[in-house]
């Protein structure tokens, strides 16, 4: 057993409302610079959608992430027999089309215009040429199903619909959508640091998070063809490869990375998980439906005695284990099942897990005004706007019955507290509900307390972080220690 | 132990073997002085190419008993500066001048009275032997069969190579009925050279020397055997003999071999990089639009 930690993170989507302050935060703190204006670290995507990039989830197209070949992990992206005679030219980039050609507009056109009959208009300029430009798409520029015709039904999620789950997801007053934040997941298996001809794409020993050496990088760009999710952006202007790095600098001292911070919603947990790095190839090896559980199993119980005695054999310190006993983001994948991993089909093992939305159910128009077929707009799953079989495509890799388990036991838990603090819903249905869910009342509270209330701190339970003593490795701390404090900012000019 | 012998030294021995060698030969050539053998290296380098002696024409005229037409002085000042004197008009120089069908005779290059004197002392020489080693090829008066005609053919277009490892005529010449697109673009059009060089006897001659700045240099470490001379002959002269005055113009399909190469070549990089990456989101917007014009069309 080689047990490491991992910084993992949960987002709630049954939380989140779609406003984009997370991709705000990230991009003020880490993308205005010039060359990355394009990124979006953090970006919201509606589904269904065809996203950021521009149908990032079809991999025959991107060629993103592993996929099985007789039985062995294989990167789609590169191989021998695919990287030499495409060595000066990877066939599976995408073009800033793709994501969108970034702009800003001369506000100065505003006032320093003439006066005349119209009112002045500020011209959109690309901040890639600087010359004005036709805007054709932006990063979320089908925002709550904005050009659907174009874009949500080009859903690669959708292709195992049937013909007429599809027209019924696109009917008018019967549509639903729901957002997906995205950011870097962190994955336990990165295609992206597999990829790297450079070496420059590590993922750190301590925490797991995946970053990429700016000094290392050379321009190969096989990062931003192999990572699946498209998480890995090439700067124009260094000419790096740059990629979320899940704030560290913010991991570092206690805070929880500026997009968690941000989040309007609540929607964002993190936490560190302990888990079996020997079973990682095996595990990424099964059949994909079985990968959610692959991946579950290969997640330990901090509370396991044998689990921390092999951690701290492993070196991991006890404030990691203890912080990893506190941790939202076991609770909610591990013990209650409740967030299943993004396109796990990839097999890369993303730690960005997701709570699968509810959502409303079916509305009928036949006869008059549009109504409801059911009472309770919650109240049968399978009979939700959003198919069961798309949710299953997205977040279990085509297992209906993980995404099932997950929604049947949020919605029985809404019973229970319905039962418990409102008083309409009898005790026996609320119960049976919980039964049928697998869930015990206990639980089902703990459920609510972490959803519904749970503070900053109960959240973001950030890791403490061990650099002062990757620090002693290199360098003795005492020897600064006499070198701060008082001295001059330029040196004083003496004797003239 | 070496011992400090008067055969030690190859300068001296060299000089003791010249001195002989002119003692001994002394006698046998009286009233003629023996040319060194940096003469006839001379003769090798310079004349060769142009001149027999004793073998006929080829460009130049053959300087078999030249000394006895022409003399000494008259012949060392031509040698030295022959375009000079052919442009002086001298009636005998301007004869030669038409012969070679106006072809100077280059000015040698670092040629001096001494050494044109020393080549006349060869061609003397040479004069009076019964077969000078300068007779030249020589070429059989045989009749010129299909055969010739056919193996000049190949010659010509390089399927069979020279003995001598020449380059064929194809590399930069062309001439009608060459076949494919046609030869060489440097050298003059042969297909009328048989006319140029009145015949049979003129484009022997050039053959077996050529004389021009460009084939010369090329054509004198590696000469035509005379059977090659003989069947190139009969093929010109077949060709000449067609009436055709020029090669057919093969530049239009060549250019347009040349954009149908180029297009095959772009059809087979589109087969191999087939799954290379085109735009995603710019035809999702496409099929759209169409679809949408489809309907209102319809409406």
């Amino acid at each position: 057993m080689d047990v490491r930690s991992q910084t993992a993170l949960v987002f709630h989507l049954d939380k989140c409302i779609g406003c984009h302050t997370c991709s705000i935060a990230c991009k003020n703190i880490w993308t205005d610079r010039k060359g990355t204006e394009y990124m979006w670290w953090n970006n919201v995507e509606t589904k269904p959608g065809t996203g950021y990039p521009t149908k990032w989830e079809d991999q025959e197209h991107y060629k993103g992430g592993w996929e099985l070949h007789d039985g062995k992990l294989r990167l789609k992206s590169t191989g021998r027999g695919r990287i030499i005679p495409n060595i000066f030219h990877n066939p599976s980039m995408p073009a800033m089309d793709d994501y969108y050609e970034p702009w800003t507009y001369k506000y100065d056109e505003l006032f320093n215009a003439p006066e005349g009959d119209d009112q002045p208009t500020a011209r959109p300029v690309s901040m890639v040429t600087g010359e004005p430009i036709d805007i054709e798409a932006g990063p979320n520029w089908d925002d709550d199903l904005g050009g659907s015709p174009v874009y949500a039904e080009n859903d690669p999620n959708l292709d195992e619909l049937t013909p007429e789950l599809r027209q019924q997801m696109f009917e008018i007053e019967r549509m639903a959508f729901f957002y997906l934040p995205r950011i870097c997941n962190h994955c336990l298996n990165p295609s992206c640091v597999a990829s790297c001809p450079s070496g420059a794409l590590y993922k750190r020993g301590e925490d797991g998070v995946v970053l990429l050496n700016q000094e290392r990088c050379r321009a190969w760009r096989s990062c931003v063809s192999a990572c699946p999710y498209k998480k890995t952006y090439y700067n124009w202007s260094t000419g790096k490869s740059e990629k979320c790095i899940l704030c560290f600098p913010r991991l570092e001292s206690g805070q929880a990375p500026a997009c968690f911070h941000s989040c309007v919603g609540r929607i964002r947990y993190l936490g560190n998980v302990l888990y079996d790095a020997d079973k990682l190839v095996e595990c990424a090896s099964r059949p994909d439906l079985e990968l959610v559980d692959a991946q579950r199993e290969m997640i330990l119980d901090p509370h396991d005695p044998a689990v921390v005695e092999a951690a701290k054999a492993n070196g991991v310190p006890d404030s990691i284990i203890e912080s990893a006993q506190l941790s939202p983001v076991y609770r909610f994948v591990k013990e209650w099942k409740l967030a299943l991993p993004l396109h796990v089909e990839f097999r890369t093992f993303p730690m960005l897990f997701y709570v699968p939305p509810l959502m409303p159910v079916i509305a009928n128009k036949d006869a008059g005004p549009v109504r409801n077929e059911t009472e309770d707009l919650f109240s049968d799953i399978e009979r939700a706007r959003v198919p069961i079989r798309y949710l299953a495509r997205l977040f279990a890799a085509g297992n209906e019955g993980k995404v099932r388990a997950a929604l049947r036991k949020q919605y029985a838990v809404r019973l229970w507290r319905r039962h418990v603090t409102v008083g309409d819903v009898d005790e026996e249905t609320a119960r049976r509900a919980l039964t049928e869910a697998e869930c015990s009342p206990e639980e089902a509270d703990a459920i609510y307390r972490l959803t519904a209330l749970a503070s900053m701190d109960e959240r973001c339970v950030v890791p403490p972080a061990q650099r002062e003593m990757a620090v002693e490795v290199l360098d003795d701390p005492l020897s600064f220690k006499q070198s701060t404090g008082f001295g001059f900012r330029a040196a004083p000019a003496r004797g003239q | 132990m070496r011992q400090p012998t008067l055969g030690g030294s190859p300068w001296l021995a060299a000089l003791l073997a010249a001195i002989a060698t002119t003692l001994l030969a002394a006698p046998a050539s009286a009233q003629l002085p023996v040319p060194s053998e940096e003469a006839y290296a001379s003769f090798e380098l310079n004349c060769k190419s142009c001149h027999t002696i004793g073998g006929g024409k080829l460009t130049g005229p053959d300087l078999k008993g030249v000394l006895e037409r022409r003399s000494r002085e008259w012949l060392v000042e031509f040698i030295l500066h022959p375009k000079a004197v052919i442009d002086s008009g001298d009636a005998y120089a301007q004869e030669m001048f038409r012969e070679a069908r106006g072809v100077y005779m280059p000015d040698p290059v670092g040629m001096t009275p001494e050494m044109a004197g020393k080549l006349l002392d060869v061609v003397a020489v040479e004069s009076s032997l019964e077969k000078s080693r300068f007779a030249g090829l020589q070429l059989s008066d045989r009749p010129l069969t299909e055969a010739d005609v056919a193996r000049g053919r190949r010659l010509f277009r390089g399927e069979e190579s020279f003995a001598s490892g020449a380059p064929a005529c194809f590399s930069c010449h062309t001439l009608a009925g060459a076949g494919g697109f046609g030869g060489g673009t440097l050298g003059p059009d042969l297909t009328a050279v048989s006319a140029r060089l009145e015949g049979r006897k003129g484009l022997a001659a050039w053959l077996s020397a050529p004389p021009s700045a460009v084939m010369a240099p090329v054509y004198r470490v590696a000469p035509l055997d005379g059977e090659e001379v003989l069947a190139l002959t009969a093929f010109l002269e077949d060709t000449a003999a067609s009436g055709a005055e020029v090669a057919e113009d093969g530049s239009l399909a060549f250019l347009l071999s040349g954009l149908g190469l180029a297009a095959l070549v772009l059809v087979l990089l589109d087969v191999v990089w087939r799954g290379r990456y085109v735009a995603t989101r710019a035809p999702l917007v496409r099929k759209r639009l169409v679809a949408r014009r489809a309907l209102e069309a319809r409406s």
